[in-house]
């Protein structure tokens, strides 16, 4: 009897009950949260389902030493996590995003470019500011490419710089990412007129094969040269799209659109989620790092929005003249911001559809927050 | 294309070494070797990102004879990972073990590392006739890469396995933490190089495709222009319409006329076909599936 006592008392040391603390169960909450927004809102389903569950896997109090944890080496979460922490993935989801992309808008309206130069303040904004709160040089480059509103990149570059902060900054990223229609709208109402709002700007030229094809080759070329640091994500990124435009790699692009991206989003996501474990993520930086995030997103869109407006002014010809509603676009949740800009120019007028031009400065913003995480790289790394 | 591959071969491999420090008379708070002695030291140092082994490869004294001292191939340790550096000791024996060369270092010499091929000298190191007692001649890199790696005249304190240099210096984070403590030089540099980047995109694309097509499209627009038989534009055939029209007709044959005028001139209404065709699938007595019950037997 006392035998089955003693068992009982030593099974009960290993279960969940017998080891979680009150972070455990905030971290599970907040997986929850995740999830029921992406389930119920819909925000970014395919990130927040997988970061979600990724933070209640992460976060089930367990026994140490039984090589399950993420954190724990050799163990499966460890093993799949080695894609977030050694960089494997984020270049991979690129190859995706580049045979998904369109570049079109981008190639017809080529002066669109800069405004998504211009929303990679918001990069360069967080950082400052994370310096000004004592963040090391580094780190605060880690948390600035939150900024760029592009997962992959910022996963990429914190794994790189500041690898103990990834988690904090890739679940910031991908949270803002999926509230970027909250977060973006009163910035772009509160800077720009009515009059501005209507502006309607002319149908883009259409596209050749031709120029499609070169695109990625010269993006590439040119990108790469300036920023070698990029190379992971500029290169997986062109190759996607030259996969795709090339039009005799079908099959190619198809997997890295569909089951590839598929199968790492699916990894990333819940191995992102799980990194989130409570001793390790719940901290006061963890919240800083929140906040400065927040505001690296709404410089961006600022930034983005005044640019075009720069831009009016020095348009002479008024059938040139830009939609500032399309500024918030050059922050590059693809294709996120460039529904807002669509949600809200239809709001105004139902008959101004904006979609199209601002996919223009939106993938200039996969560009931009690419050579940025590749500047921040070479200086800081 | 041999020769290039060839080439690209060593590049990844034992051509990365160098010798990067060496110290001929130690003295007593000289390092020690496995058998307690203060011998003479080389040390090589792997100047690639990636790992190389450097078994098989040679050392030697004796330009004549550059096979004088091989490095054994079948230990594992012989691997040296990207920017690792070895010591190896100069006693004289080199069956000592792996680490062991089968001469020893003097003042006034030179030292060679041989490929494994056993005649391509990979680098060289002199050691100055005059080099103190417990000093050491080291290699330091000039370049910010890492890649050029020259001697030093003055002596050095011996660092054996470790980086040479400054032991302290700081890292790129902790350098730029002093150079700019607030962040504004790294803020100006990285947006001037995020704007050139894709301002040369921009302008290569609208100097070689966008403003081409423009104008090819602005030409077509032009050559396209509808003329009538004696040459008059639509449009001046339109007003010529309306202003007969203001004369003898009434207020729906104006609308009617304009709106196949505008249609006409917008190319809204056109004769050519979409080329698609609808196939609607209809009903055949085949497909009727009472036919093919069968009455029951009443």
């Amino acid at each position: 009897m006392e035998h089955i006592f003693q068992s009982l008392s030593q099974f009960w040391e290993y279960t969940g009950f017998a080891n979680c603390s009150w972070q455990n169960l905030v971290m599970i909450g907040i997986g929850l949260v995740f999830i029921t927004l992406a389930i119920v809102k819909e925000w970014e389903p395919m990130l927040l389902v997988p970061i979600g569950f990724g933070m209640i896997v992460g976060n089930i109090p367990m026994f140490p030493g039984l090589n399950i944890g993420v954190y724990e080496d050799g163990s499966v979460l460890n093993t799949l996590y080695q894609g977030v922490k050694q960089g494997w993935y984020p270049p991979l989801i690129f190859l995706g995003i580049g045979a998904m992309t369109d570049f079109s808008a981008l190639i017809s309206q080529p002066r669109l470019i800069l405004i998504g130069a211009a929303a990679q303040m918001g990069i360069f904004g967080a950082y400052l500011l994370a310096l000004l709160f004592g963040f090391a040089p580094n780190e605060a480059g880690a948390i600035g490419i939150i900024g760029g509103a592009d997962g992959p990149t910022a996963i990429f570059l914190s794994s790189k710089l500041a690898p103990d902060l990834m988690g904090a900054i890739a679940v910031s990223a991908y949270s803002y990412m999926a509230l970027v229609p909250v977060i973006q709208k009163p910035i772009m109402l509160l800077l720009t007129s009515d009059k501005e709002r209507r502006i309607k700007m002319p149908v883009p030229r259409t596209v050749s094969k031709r120029e499609k094809i070169i695109f990625p080759i010269v993006g590439f070329l040119i990108t790469a040269f300036i920023v070698p640091s990029g190379l992971p994500l500029l290169g997986m990124l062109f190759f996607g799209n030259l996969l795709k435009e090339s039009g005799v790699t079908r099959r190619l692009a198809n997997t890295a659109s569909g089951p590839l991206i598929d199968v790492v989003t699916t990894l990333i996501g819940l191995t992102v989620g799980a990194s989130t474990q409570a001793d390790k993520f719940i901290s006061f930086k963890s919240l800083l790092i929140f906040g400065l995030g927040l505001l690296s997103f709404v410089i961006a869109t600022t930034c983005g929005v005044l640019f075009v407006k720069l831009m009016n002014l020095l348009i002479k010809n008024p059938a040139k003249k830009i939609n500032p509603l399309i500024g918030n676009a050059g922050v590059s949740a693809v294709p996120d911001s460039a529904r807002v800009s669509e949600t809200v120019g239809r709001e105004i007028d139902p008959t101004n559809h904006l979609l199209m031009h601002a996919m223009g400065p939106n993938v200039a913003g996969v560009i931009g927050s690419a050579v940025a995480a590749g500047i921040l790289l070479s200086f800081l790394g | 294309m041999l020769l290039v591959a060839m080439m690209g071969l060593r590049a990844q491999n034992v051509s990365d070494l160098i010798i990067s420090e060496a110290l001929a008379v130690p003295d007593s708070t000289g390092i020690m070797d496995d058998y307690g002695r203060r011998s003479a030291w080389v040390e090589l140092f792997n100047k690639s990102t990636g790992t190389v082994n450097f078994g098989g490869c040679f050392l030697t004294d004796d330009r004549t004879n550059l096979k004088k001292s091989i490095i054994p191939k079948s230990d594992l340790r012989t691997k040296l990972g990207p920017r690792q550096s070895v010591v190896l000791f100069c006693s004289g024996n080199g069956q000592e073990g792996t680490f062991y060369a089968g001469f020893t270092l003097e003042p006034g010499k030179t030292i060679y590392l041989v490929s494994n091929d056993g005649h391509s000298i990979i680098d060289s190191l002199s050691i100055p006739a005059r080099l103190p007692e417990g000093k050491s001649v080291v290699k330091l890199a000039m370049d910010l890469r890492q890649q050029d790696f020259q001697p030093q005249d003055s002596p050095a304190i011996p660092s054996p396995g470790m980086l040479n240099g400054d032991q302290n210096a700081a890292t790129k984070a902790q350098a730029m933490a002093e150079s700019d403590p607030h962040g504004w030089t790294l803020t100006l540099v990285s947006v001037s190089v995020v704007f050139s980047a894709l301002a040369i995109l921009w302008f290569l694309f609208w100097l070689f495709f966008d403003r081409p097509a423009k104008q090819a499209a602005k030409a077509k627009a032009k050559a396209a222009v509808p003329k009538t038989a004696t040459g008059t534009p639509d449009g001046e055939v339109a007003a010529a319409i309306a202003m007969a029209l203001d004369m003898e007709a009434s207020g729906d044959d104006y609308a009617a006329i304009a709106m196949a005028v505008h249609l006409y001139m917008n190319d809204a209404i056109h004769d050519v076909e979409p080329g698609f065709i609808t196939i609607r699938s209809t009903g055949a007595a085949w497909e009727n599936k009472s036919r093919f019950f069968r009455k029951l037997p009443r």
